[in-house]
């Protein structure tokens, strides 16, 4: 085989390498969260969206009132639960933190270099801000990708009995709907990052592109969480569990809620609450800036609002 | 085991079977039978282990063509002892081998079965746990002095789960290998 032969196989393979590896996303500033001019509210006003921000010095009736940690998923912002603090504030009295995960709310640069253990580190930041205050009725409510990082901490013992009263999981992810996302560590490399289809309001809220560093991370933390159950485990003493899912849901596989439920069990060994819902939408709590909302839609968010506050008031 | 355990099972012996009574007319259809087992891999998800078996012709394209089943599970991988689906397939497959007289053959193969997931509870009633299965593999077969041949391939499967529709744990990609011991060999 001839010298010439093989300088010119080599130019072809990195001509083809260099052809497949994907130039940077183009960003639309003024609309987009991914550009560097929109950012997450929390982060011009953390004492609005955190109560261990909000409140210096807590009373003992605060300290006794529920407060639960609500954290939004992957790609998203604390607007993911905007529609149940409005609702919470005109039907219950509790406090409510909307936690921002790390390496989002902010630019695309930013996002990209994120591990999922950066994401997860606000939430047990705040749960900690919350405890060190004297907090005494803490709880979580986590929509999708907020799921597994939940229920990371909860498997290696982060979360201390008597830690956290309730956890709610709306839509949580442990098997991709997509079943690409699989290869996304082979297929990645070649696209550089994936673009999503929002609407005008959520391209404020929701990243448009998706760098496959960060699907890559996500692939890791999912198959970390559902090797985790199939070893099994159980929640802190005094925690419960409600698991609300879609049964059609083209995000998180609605048999991420079997996985669960077979994986997770409460202190004493009895198993987990889990309530299917009649819905096609992933993170059916969030209904706003959505292009086309049914009644049926409105009706469901509000049954769960109403379920899980009256489980927190409890 | 349900109903449709037994039908699929049942459908796929009785493929096999008829094969066999058509050698039963004439040695000449005789090739290979080869049984053994089999253990396969999801990319991302579970091991699952069970078994197959391989019959070959001298009348269906000059041995080239293997007609085989598996059965293989979750119940004998990742569902053993632990909080895995327990998950069943049931493959009927379709190869064409290459270099048929070599110790290596390169193969590829068309697959078809059925496929049930146990999700052990009524509250998932709602969820789709049962799909035919349709998938394409290729690899390859090594063939020892002794009467063991071996299998490896990676196959793709087109009818996996996408959250609207489809068993949620039945995946694309998978690796399986198989070892399979010559019963009968008239080639």
């Amino acid at each position: 085989m001839s010298t010439t032969y093989l300088n010119f196989k080599f130019i072809l393979i990195c001509f083809l390498l260099l052809a497949s590896c994907a130039s940077n996303p183009e960003i639309d500033n003024a609309t987009m969260l991914d550009g560097d001019q929109i950012f997450d509210a929390s982060l011009y006003n953390p004492a609005q969206y955190l109560v261990s921000k909000a409140i210096d010095n807590p009373s003992t009736i605060q300290k006794n009132m529920p407060v639960i940690i609500a954290v939004h998923g992957y790609s998203a912002a604390t607007f993911e639960w905007d529609e149940f603090r409005t609702y919470s504030n005109a039907n219950a009295d509790i406090l409510i933190s909307q936690v921002l995960l790390g390496g989002h709310g902010r630019t695309y640069e930013e996002f990209k270099k994120s591990t999922w253990r950066d994401w997860q580190e606000p939430i047990m930041a705040e749960y900690n801000a919350l405890i060190a205050k004297g907090y005494t009725n803490i709880s979580f409510a986590g929509s999708s990708t907020a799921c597994p990082l939940v229920l990371d901490l909860i498997q290696k013992g982060a979360i201390t009995d008597n830690g956290m009263k309730n956890i709610f999981l709306i839509d949580p992810i442990v098997i991709p709907a997509d079943k690409l996302l699989t290869i996304i560590g082979l297929v990645g490399p070649m696209l550089g990052y994936f673009e999503s289809t929002n609407t005008a309001t959520e391209e404020n809220y929701y990243y448009h592109f998706r760098p496959q560093e960060t699907l890559n991370e996500l692939m890791d933390l999912i198959d970390k969480v559902r090797k985790d159950l199939q070893n099994g485990y159980r929640l802190p003493l005094g925690t419960q569990m409600k698991v609300y899912k879609s049964i059609k849901d083209d995000t998180a596989d609605a048999v991420s809620a079997v996985l669960i439920y077979k994986g997770l069990k409460k202190q004493d060994g009895s198993a987990i609450e889990v309530e299917m819902i009649d819905s096609n939408l992933h993170v059916f709590t969030r209904l706003d800036g959505r292009d086309s909302v049914t009644q049926k839609d409105r009706d469901m968010q509000k049954q769960v609002f109403d379920d899980m506050l009256q489980l927190l008031q409890q | 085991m349900t109903k449709k355990h037994l039908f699929a099972l049942f459908l796929m012996y009785a493929s096999l079977c008829s094969q066999a009574q058509t050698s039963d007319t004439t040695n000449d259809w005789l090739g290979e039978l080869k049984v053994g087992i089999r253990t396969q891999k999801t990319q991302k998800l579970y091991w699952e282990n069970g078994f197959s078996a391989d019959f070959t012709s001298p009348k269906i394209i000059k041995n080239k063509l293997h007609l085989g089943f598996s059965y293989v599970t979750s119940r004998l991988g990742s569902a053993m002892g632990a909080n895995a689906i327990k998950q069943d397939n049931y493959v009927l497959n379709f190869g064409y081998f290459f270099r048929d007289q070599k110790k290596l053959q390169p193969f590829t193969r068309i697959n078809t079965g059925f496929f049930y997931a146990d999700y052990e509870s009524d509250i998932f009633d709602e969820l789709p746990n049962t799909a035919l299965l349709f998938s394409l593999d290729a690899g390859i077969s090594y063939k020892l002095k002794a009467p063991f041949t071996f299998h490896v391939s990676a196959g793709y499967n087109f009818t996996s789960g996408t959250g609207a529709e489809g068993p949620g744990t039945l995946y694309p990609i998978y690796y399986q290998m198989s070892i399979l011991y010559t019963i009968l060999n008239k080639k």
